[in-house]
């Protein structure tokens, strides 16, 4: 299993990169274009990658794992390309989040905010030039020939708060912050949960005098719910990554979760959802959708429950 | 109380739970209670971001639906929350903060009474009273309290 997550790692880190340029590319192709159509695609994909980018960086510490023993291999190096990672991660999600909602607001009658454009524009060129330069240190842990001769290895602009060794010392030297984390994390399931499970029983057939534009507007606090459970939940894996990359039930909770993630998406770019008005019935194929929705969303909850049954996290 | 806690720890279905290897014994109850969780507190976040004048054009009679999600949680923790509390009840029986997340889950109750009445009447849609709204705000509190203090029983000793 290990062996197939070093691999995972190794084409998933190419997504943030290669993956941003394409996005970017087709942003600025849309602005000189005038094309909404090409637009919302590329906010959709900034989407796509900030959900992608979590298992790239969370199939690390399996490759971490793989390599660290071998001659040759600087544990330094190592803790520099994860706290670089870690830096790029978090900007790549704030696009993403950011991206979404321009995805978002382009549904609202008032139509999207000026400042949505440039501000995915400005956040996807910082991602890019951070996830390069993680991805450039990463590359040297295994490549030192890529380095000149007599060449320091490349640093990062990451604070010391990005260590793993930080993060984790630090929830193990406060024995409140587990519970904590905990707690907040159960609160954002239930926002989540909550948001999503009222967008869908809409479709469902149930609150039919609502239209679907009004149940839309409550979708921004669904996506809060997400945002905070990613948080918490990265903050759960940062400290004890150990117990969670050889977990099956993590690693089904993870699928679940992006297919889950990926899936939202369809509530705000479909139309056949977003014509619904005062009772309106949905489309069999837009019921077939919900219900897979709220599935896999139970499916997250489910693994989640059993990270130390199936697995040993505890 | 002990001769309580220990005649409730000896009933059958507290055995099976804390006793079988299963995965469908204790986690499954414990999944189940989570997913309980998700459905009442989910459903009453909902209803009180639209009180609180998160997605003002949606009409509040059609909240009404979500009560029943509430409930339907709320009974789903209810027969989940006892079978857990069964089979531990010589511990979580001595565990203050267990005693402060029922006074509060009470407090919610009656706190979702006066929302309800306001949800089911005729009120005109777009005007929410202050009343209802500081009712609204207060509730989103005590079930997020509710939360913490269950999630804090599994790490009190």
């Amino acid at each position: 299993m290990n062996v197939n997550l070093v691999h995972l790692h190794l084409v998933l880190n190419h997504v943030p990169t290669v993956g941003t340029i394409v996005a970017l590319g087709l942003l600025l192709l849309a602005f000189a274009k005038k094309s909404d159509h090409v637009e919302r695609a590329s906010l959709a994909v900034f989407v796509a990658i900030a959900l992608v980018s979590l298992p790239t960086y969370m199939t690390g510490y399996s490759a971490e794992q793989a390599i660290k023993d071998r001659p040759g291999v600087s544990a330094a190096l190592i803790e520099t390309h994860q706290s670089a990672a870690l830096l790029a991660l978090i900007f790549m999600e704030v696009t993403g989040v950011v991206a979404w909602l321009g995805l978002w607001q382009a549904r609202r009658p008032s139509g999207r905010t000026r400042w949505n454009a440039p501000v995915v524009v400005i956040l996807a060129a910082v991602s890019l030039g951070l996830m390069a330069s993680a991805a450039n240190i990463g590359g040297e842990i295994t490549h030192p020939e890529i380095m000149a001769a007599g060449d320091a290895p490349m640093g990062t602009l990451a604070p010391d708060v990005f260590k793993t060794s930080y993060i984790a010392r630090f929830q193990f030297t406060r024995p409140w912050a587990w519970p904590m984390l905990e707690a907040v994390h159960f609160i954002g399931l239930s926002l989540l949960f909550g948001i999503v499970l009222v967008g869908n029983l809409r479709i469902l057939g149930l609150m039919r005098n609502a239209r679907f534009v009004d149940i839309h507007r409550l979708l921004p606090w669904g996506v809060w719910g997400f945002v905070i459970n990613s948080v918490t939940g990265m903050l759960f894996f940062i400290g004890q990554a150990f117990q969670y990359i050889d977990n099956p039930a993590f690693h089904l909770k993870v699928v679940f979760m992006l297919l889950a993630g990926a899936n939202v998406l369809y509530l705000t770019l479909f139309d056949e959802v977003w014509a619904l008005g005062p009772g309106d019935t949905a489309p069999l194929s837009a019921k077939a959708v919900a219900v897979s929705q709220i599935f896999l969303w139970i499916g997250v909850i489910y693994f989640g429950r059993m990270l130390p049954y199936l697995g040993d996290a505890f | 109380m002990e001769s309580y806690f220990q005649w409730l720890q000896s009933l059958p279905p507290s055995v099976w739970i804390s006793e079988s290897e299963s995965i469908w014994a204790y986690p499954l109850v414990l999944f189940l209670h989570s997913v309980g969780m998700g459905l009442s507190v989910g459903s009453a976040f909902a209803i009180c971001l639209r009180l609180l004048g998160v997605a003002r054009p949606l009409p509040v009679s059609s909240l009404r639906v979500l009560f029943r999600i509430f409930w339907g949680g709320f009974y789903l923790n209810l027969v989940t929350g006892s079978l857990l509390f069964a089979a531990a009840a010589t511990r979580t029986g001595y565990i203050p903060v267990y005693y402060v997340k029922l006074i509060l889950i009470l407090f919610g109750m009656i706190v979702s009474i006066p929302i309800r009445r306001f949800v089911d009447g005729e009120a005109i849609d777009r005007v929410i009273p202050v009343r209802i709204r500081t009712l609204a705000a207060v509730s989103v509190v005590i079930w997020t309290s509710v939360i913490t203090t269950g999630r804090l029983i599994a790490y009190i000793q």
